[in-house]
C-alpha cells in the first residue's frame, strides 16, 4: 500500500535505514514529500533534488575550461569537475558532455570521469526525482521513447536529457508528460498512444501477420 | 497593543467580535505549487490574510562572502504588498518591522531544514503578504513551510505557526487585526509539530504563567488542524491525479 508522506511524518516506530529518511531516537522519520511503500519499506521522493552517487551517469554543460580542469554545470546544488589529464577530449565552454560520477570530495564537488562530448541535439531539464520514471523498469520507457520518436535520447541522473535527431518535438512532449504524471500507474500505455501507430517495432511485427488475410 | 483612540469591546457575552470562541481558528486554506518559476511555492488564505510564499534554490550563494562551506544558508524576505493593508503597511518598502520578521522567519527554518546537504549554497524564501488581517508573520511561516516541502528540500519537520493573545483576562487564539491592535498581549509562536519544539516565540505585552500555559495548550490543539491542512495541501495534487488515472484502468 502506497501512501503520500510529508517531512516530519513518522514512517516506522523503530530505527530503519530508508532513503530520504532519518532516525530520531527510536523512530524513522521522512525528510521529504514522497510516496512510501510500506511492504518494500521504500520512500520515493515526489519532489526533489539529485544527490550525486558514485557511478551515476550525468549530463552536464562545460561552464569553464581551465588549465588542468573543467568546471561542469550539472543543474544541481553541486559543482561538477573534470580533471583534464584524465580525458583526451578537448572541451570548450558550452559543450554538452556525458560523464560518470567518480566521487564526491569533502567540499561536495562532484568529480566526473570518462566524459564524452555530445554534439548537436537539444538539452532539456526535468525534475531529478522523475528521472527513474523516464528510464522505466529495465529501461522500458526509454526504449519506447527512442523507438517511438526515432531520436537518440540520453538521460542523466541529474535530470538533464539530451535529444538528438528524430522527432525532437514529440520526444520533448512525451518526456514532459512523463514528468507531470510520473506518480500514476499505466503511464507506459498512455505514452505509447502518443506515438504514431506502428512506430514501435514490436507492434508492427505482431500486427504483420493478421493483415495479410484479405 | 499599540492601538490608539477608543478601545473597542473585543469580547461580548463570551464571544469574540467575529463570533469565534476563544480557542477557535479562522478558516484556513493552503494550496501548494502555485508558481511555476519557483522551486516550491504555496498560497495561503487564513481568515482575511492572503499570503504567497516562494522558495528558490538550493543554488550557489552569492555574493560569495555569504557562503558557508559547511552548510547552506537561508535568505528570507518577508514583505507586505503596498495594497495589503488599510494602514499603509508596505507602501514604503522594507522597513524595520519587515526586516525583523524576515530574521525570525529565517531562524525558524534554519532549525527545520537539513542544511548540511548543501554546503556553499543558499535557499531563498520569499513571503509576500497580499492582504493582511493580523497574524501575518505566523501565516507567512505556515505558508513558507509548505513551499519548502513542495520544493523537495529535505526537512526535519514541517513547522507551523499561530498566535495567541490576551483580552482583559481571557486568552484568545489566532488574533485578527482589530484584536491584535487592541489586545493586552500578543504572542506569535512557531512549533515543530513532531517534537513540539518551539522555533519562534515573541511576546508583546504580558501574560501570567497560567495564561501562558493556557495559550500554549490552545496553540498545540490548533496545531493539529494546521498541520493537517499543510499535509492536505502537499499530498492532495498527487492523491487526486493518481486516483483519476487508476480509476480509468
Amino acid at each position: 500500500m502506497n501512501r503520500v508522506v510529508v517531512p516530519g511524518e513518522v514512517l516506522a516506530e523503530k530505527p530503519l535505514r530508508i532513503d530520504n529518511s532519518f532516525v530520531d531516537g527510536e523512530k524513522t522519520v521522512s525528510s521529504v514529500l514522497g510516496m512510501f511503500d510500506e511492504q518494500r519499506m521504500s520512500l520515493i521522493p515526489l519532489e526533489g533534488l539529485w544527490y550525486p552517487r558514485k557511478g551515476d551517469s550525468v549530463i552536464g554543460v562545460i561552464d569553464e575550461a581551465r588549465m588542468s580542469s573543467y568546471n561542469v554545470d550539472l543543474n544541481a546544488p553541486y559543482k561538477g569537475m573534470i580533471i583534464a589529464k584524465f580525458t583526451k577530449e578537448n572541451l570548450r565552454r558550452g559543450d554538452v558532455v556525458e560523464a560518470l560520477v567518480r566521487g564526491i570530495d569533502d567540499t561536495k564537488v562532484v568529480i566526473l570521469s570518462s566524459p564524452r562530448r555530445l554534439s548537436g541535439g537539444k538539452v532539456m531539464d526535468i525534475k531529478p526525482s522523475k528521472v527513474p520514471r523516464v528510464i522505466g523498469k529495465e529501461k522500458g520507457m526509454l526504449k519506447q521513447l527512442i523507438s517511438g520518436t526515432k531520436a537518440n535520447i540520453m538521460v542523466g541522473m541529474n535530470g538533464r536529457i539530451w535529444i538528438h535527431g528524430g522527432d525532437i518535438k514529440l520526444a520533448t512532449e512525451a518526456i514532459l508528460k512523463i514528468e507531470k504524471e510520473a506518480h500514476t500507474s499505466g503511464l507506459t500505455e498512455r505514452i505509447r498512444s502518443m506515438f504514431p501507430a506502428g512506430s514501435a517495432e514490436e507492434q508492427t511485427e505482431q500486427e504483420g501477420v493478421p493483415e495479410n488475410k484479405e | 497593543m499599540g492601538g490608539s483612540g477608543e478601545k473597542p469591546q473585543l469580547i461580548k457575552e463570551g464571544k469574540r467580535l467575529d463570533g469565534r470562541a476563544f480557542d477557535q481558528l479562522r478558516p484556513l486554506k493552503i494550496e501548494a505549487n502555485v508558481l511555476k518559476n519557483a522551486a516550491g511555492s504555496a498560497y495561503l488564505e487564513w481568515g482575511n490574510n492572503k499570503v504567497l510564499a516562494a522558495v528558490f534554490g538550493p543554488k550557489e550563494a552569492l555574493p560569495k562572502h555569504t557562503q558557508d562551506p559547511d552548510k547552506a544558508v537561508i535568505k528570507c524576505r518577508y514583505s507586505m504588498a503596498p495594497f495589503s493593508s488599510i494602514e499603509g503597511h508596505g507602501r514604503s518598502g522594507q522597513n524595520r518591522r519587515a526586516i525583523e520578521i524576515s530574521k525570525v522567519t529565517r531562524e525558524v527554518f534554519e532549525k527545520a531544514v537539513m542544511l548540511d546537504y548543501f554546503p556553499g549554497n543558499e535557499i531563498e524564501i520569499f513571503i509576500e503578504i497580499l492582504q493582511s488581517d493580523g497574524g501575518t508573520r505566523v501565516a507567512g511561516i505556515t505558508a513558507a513551510s509548505v513551499a519548502l516541502a513542495s520544493s523537495g528540500i529535505p526537512m526535519y519537520d514541517l513547522p507551523y505557526a499561530v498566535s495567541v493573545g490576551k483580552v482583559g483576562e481571557d486568552v484568545i487564539l489566532d488574533l485578527n487585526m482589530i484584536e491584535d491592535n487592541y489586545s493586552d498581549a500578543d504572542m506569535p509562536v512557531a512549533i515543530a509539530p513532531r517534537s513540539n519544539e518551539v522555533l519562534l516565540l515573541q511576546m508583546d505585552g504580558s501574560l501570567t504563567k497560567e495564561q501562558f500555559s493556557k495559550g500554549m495548550e490552545y496553540i498545540k490543539n490548533a496545531g493539529k488542524f494546521i498541520s493537517a491542512e499543510q499535509r492536505r495541501a502537499l499530498s492532495a495534487p498527487y492523491e487526486t491525479s493518481a486516483a483519476k488515472y487508476e480509476g480509468k484502468q
